[in-house]
């Protein structure tokens, strides 16, 4: 193995009011390997980074690229040293070119000093053949997928001849189908000698891409270990420290009466679902499998009244519901959890109270309709209590929590509506294992008071491990809805893949 | 150490209540340089006053810039809502009155304004909420429009001669307190009431904090939306009617730039530009301290040029800071 490395991070240490958020935290990469950064949110993966590419100034400690001290000023002058970092949100302009955003700030220039568009264009075509990836320069780039946006970030990182590539969870909106074009594409930046660093919490991508992993917990660096020497239980014990033996908890309940029926739901959008049929029973967890662009978040909200239907009809306990909207969802005890937490989740400056109330304050009207702002926030409290959400006080802003107890608030808000019916889009997507564990405990606590719940999930083991039952979408259709014993990843995946 | 802890203690303070220190700061500033003169009870009633119907456009256009929009209708709204309160309230004799030889009762001239004004807001509420407009555009279309209308209305000429009891509405007083002044007061209450203490004014924070999330959450945002644009047009309709009533006329002038006046003024008083975060309180504390600022450069002599150049940067510098603060921690 070669005795260089590409990056080294030597006894870094910085230092926040009142958090040593890294603790003399050393990281050695090997150039040509993929190297795993694994750690609870809140563990410092996303410090470290960014002292690496000159965001944060570290207190002490050494940057070592190829052998050689370097400190970058930023992420611009580390990408001219060949550092590039790919992170979990897209960075491109949606509205120009491949090619335009690949070269982005560093356009080649006739000698006119005006755009050499051909020249940019024709390097752009080799360099996407070369990683073989199947899109044109011209194309406009918001046009296409998520995944190929982000595979044209690797390009670009690519492009700048970069010896070391940090990828911050490059997959948390891809399929599994996404997720092996992208790891083909990593393997063959490691045969170009390319060190990898790759953030993650899938413990299954770990295991299939890393050659070595690091950990780290509470701002230390716990230990670097072989991939082929580690076991997912050692490893996700090193990340919490302690002994996670159980990743689902276990709860008793029986599925009972039907709650929620869908009969034949077509979505105006004539690319979307089309004559999907399903029940949700009270005590029951339905997961819902699919690759990404199965249409299973569009099905949700169409139920939820966020989007409309052509034709089918949606029963709520036995009554059918027509033109339905979210406020005549609520009112029929049906409440969502949505994807996109950023997004149609959280209202970012307001309190935790006010994100916990927003959702019921129609329960919440004195005689003359006015708000009882104290039984607002009292109840707002109770729930977050209940679902020991982690915060300095009810008035700090949601948006400086993790993500993890924005989740909490999120679901504190749709349980002070008082659902019988809870969909959940994704609820543990970007949040770390000790958080996760809780959202798990909770929906089964859920279930066994008798809810039904609808969890959407493109985790595999999540949704083999928390449903009782799955039903998988493939292109907008319902291929089949699976028992207990009949989930496996092979039956699953069968069913998503039906029409491809 | 300690004088450090402090020090740090303070700067939070005033980084979580800029609008506020800005304020007193400035009124500290005014009576020293004056040495008290600057802060009679003269001299800070005609300063109420004068800043008082801005107030009414500042409460509306704050509600919307907390929805995330904004609306530059304001000033030709309320110059047109001025005409028409004043044309129903010519003194019948006059000849070139608009209605000349017919009195109407006093509500007459109040009420049409306040409907003209209303009517512009469900406008301007209808092209933002179910149009699906850029408020920008909405408001600027029918920023023109009110010009049209009031010129077309007036024949571009000054309606005068306003009768007495007209204008009493405005320049009458309470024992030491004028009207305008108790006006100002009730709309600050209502406005108040309605942000803080019902389920709409939540839905407003809510929508311009994240209008898909508050989608999901049971809002009705398109009928949320058009109704802070109607309430805007009612306190623009209030406004120009005082307006009317306090300079006794109303001609194609009559409020001009008080958009810009208006929103520079919540903005300084911490209303938000990104949606989701102002208050009644600030809204006013930013009238008032533009109002001192005016005021107090012209007690000190400051050429009125001056005076545009400083005002332009406190609102730069006030939303630099606002900025600063609501920016997502990294």
């Amino acid at each position: 193995m070669d005795t260089t490395f590409a990056l080294e991070m030597e006894s870094i240490t910085k230092v926040f009011p009142g958090v040593k958020a890294l603790d003399e935290v050393t990281l050695r990469v090997r150039p040509g390997t993929v190297h795993a950064l694994m750690g609870e949110n809140g563990a410092g993966k996303s410090t470290l980074m960014k002292c690496l590419f000159g965001i944060y100034q570290e207190d002490s400690g050494i940057i070592k690229l190829h052998g050689h001290e370097h400190r970058f000023k930023d992420s611009h002058d580390a990408l001219k040293q060949g550092v590039s970092m790919i992170h979990q949100e897209l960075s491109n302009v949606p509205e120009r070119s491949v090619a335009q955003n690949l070269f982005l700030g560093r356009e080649p220039l006739k000698k006119t000093g005006l755009i050499d568009h051909k020249r940019m264009n024709d390097d752009t075509r080799t360099l996407l053949k070369d990683l073989e990836i199947d899109v044109k320069p011209e194309q406009r780039i918001g046009s296409l997928s998520i995944s190929m946006q982000q595979t044209c970030e690797i390009a670009k990182a690519v492009s700048y001849n970069a010896s070391v590539v940090v990828m911050d969870e490059p997959t948390s909106s891809l399929t599994d189908n996404e997720v092996q074009h992208l790891f083909r594409i990593i393997r063959q930046l490691r045969e170009q000698n390319v060190a990898v660093i790759y953030i993650s919490h899938k413990m299954e991508e770990i295991f299939s891409i890393a050659d070595e992993v690091s950990v780290m917990r509470d701002g230390q660096m716990i230990g670097t270990y072989d991939v082929k020497d580690i076991t997912n239980e050692k490893l996700i014990s090193l990340m919490v420290g302690r002994d996670a033996k159980l990743r689902f908890p276990e709860f008793k309940s029986t599925a009972g009466e039907t709650v929620l029926k869908v009969e034949h739901l077509t979505s105006s959008n004539n690319r979307s679902f089309k004559d999907v049929s399903f029940e949700v029973h009270k005590g029951e967890i339905l997961g819902i499998g699919g690759l990404v662009g199965a249409q299973r978040t569009e099905l949700m909200e169409a139920i939820f009244g966020v989007r409309g239907t052509a034709s089918g009809k949606i029963f709520i306990e036995g009554d059918e519901i027509i033109n339905i909207t979210p406020r005549r969802a609520i009112e029929h005890g049906l409440g969502m959890i949505t994807e996109d937490r950023r997004g149609s989740g959280i209202f970012p400056l307001m309190n935790i109270s006010s994100n916990t109330s927003i959702a019921s304050l129609r329960e919440y009207l004195n005689k003359l309709h006015l708000l009882k702002h104290k039984q607002l926030k009292d109840e707002s409290i109770r729930y977050n209590e209940a679902l020991r959400t982690k915060t300095p006080t009810m008035e700090t802003l949601i948006q400086n929590l993790s993500g993890g107890n924005q989740q909490k608030v999120i679901i504190s808000r749709w349980l002070m509506t008082l659902p019988d019916i809870l969909i959940m889009d994704e609820p543990t997507r970007g949040i770390d294992v000790g958080a996760k564990f809780e959202i798990y405990q909770i929906m089964g606590q859920l279930v066994e008071q008798g809810k039904a719940i609808i969890m959407v999930s493109s985790e595999m083991p999540e949704l083999i491990g928390m449903s009782h039952r799955v039903m998988v979408l493939c292109e907008g259709r319902c291929t089949g809805i699976l028992d207990k014993e009949e989930c496996t990843q092979e039956n699953i995946m069968r069913l998503a893949t039906k029409f491809m | 150490m300690e004088i450090k802890n402090v020090l740090k203690g303070s700067k939070k303070v005033a980084s979580q209540y800029t609008t506020w220190v800005t304020f007193v700061g400035l009124l500290l500033l005014l009576s020293i340089l004056t040495k008290g003169t600057a802060l009679r009870w003269n001299s800070i009633r005609n300063l109420l006053i004068a800043e008082s119907v801005r107030s009414f456009a500042a409460l509306g256009v704050g509600m919307i810039i907390i929805t995330k929009g904004i609306d530059l209708s304001i000033g030709y709204v309320v110059c047109l809502t001025a005409s028409v309160a004043a044309s129903f309230a010519q003194n019948p004799d006059y000849s070139s009155a608009i209605y000349a030889g017919h009195t109407f009762p006093l509500i007459i001239p109040i009420l049409a304004a306040v409907a003209a004004g209303g009517l512009f807001g469900l406008f301007n509420g209808y092209l933002v909420a179910y149009g699906k407009l850029p408020p920008f555009i909405a408001t600027l279309g029918s920023m023109s429009i009110a010009k049209g209308l009031q010129l077309i209305y007036t024949k571009a000429a000054v309606v005068g001669s306003l009768n007495q009891n007209f204008k009493n509405i405005s320049q009458g007083s309470v024992g030491p307190i004028p009207n305008l002044i108790i006006y100002v007061v009730i709309a600050a209450l209502v406005v108040y009431v309605l942000l803080k203490h019902t389920r709409q004014g939540t839905h407003f924070y809510a929508i311009g904090g994240n209008a898909q999330a508050a989608r999901v959450s049971g809002i009705n945002v398109e009928r949320d939306l058009m109704m802070v644009y109607f309430y805007a047009g009612l306190l623009y309709g209030t406004a120009g009617t005082l307006l009317a009533s306090r300079l006794g006329l109303a001609n194609s002038l009559t409020a001009n730039g008080m958009e810009l006046d208006a929103i520079a003024a919540v903005t300084v008083g911490g209303v938000s530009q990104n949606g989701g975060v102002g208050s009644v309180g600030g809204m006013m504390v930013g009238v008032f301290t533009m109002g001192l600022i005016n005021y107090g450069m012209s007690f000190l002599g400051v050429d009125s040029y001056y005076q545009q150049l400083v005002k332009g940067f406190i609102i730069i510098i006030a939303v630099y800071f606002d900025m600063k603060k609501y920016a997502r921690r990294a």
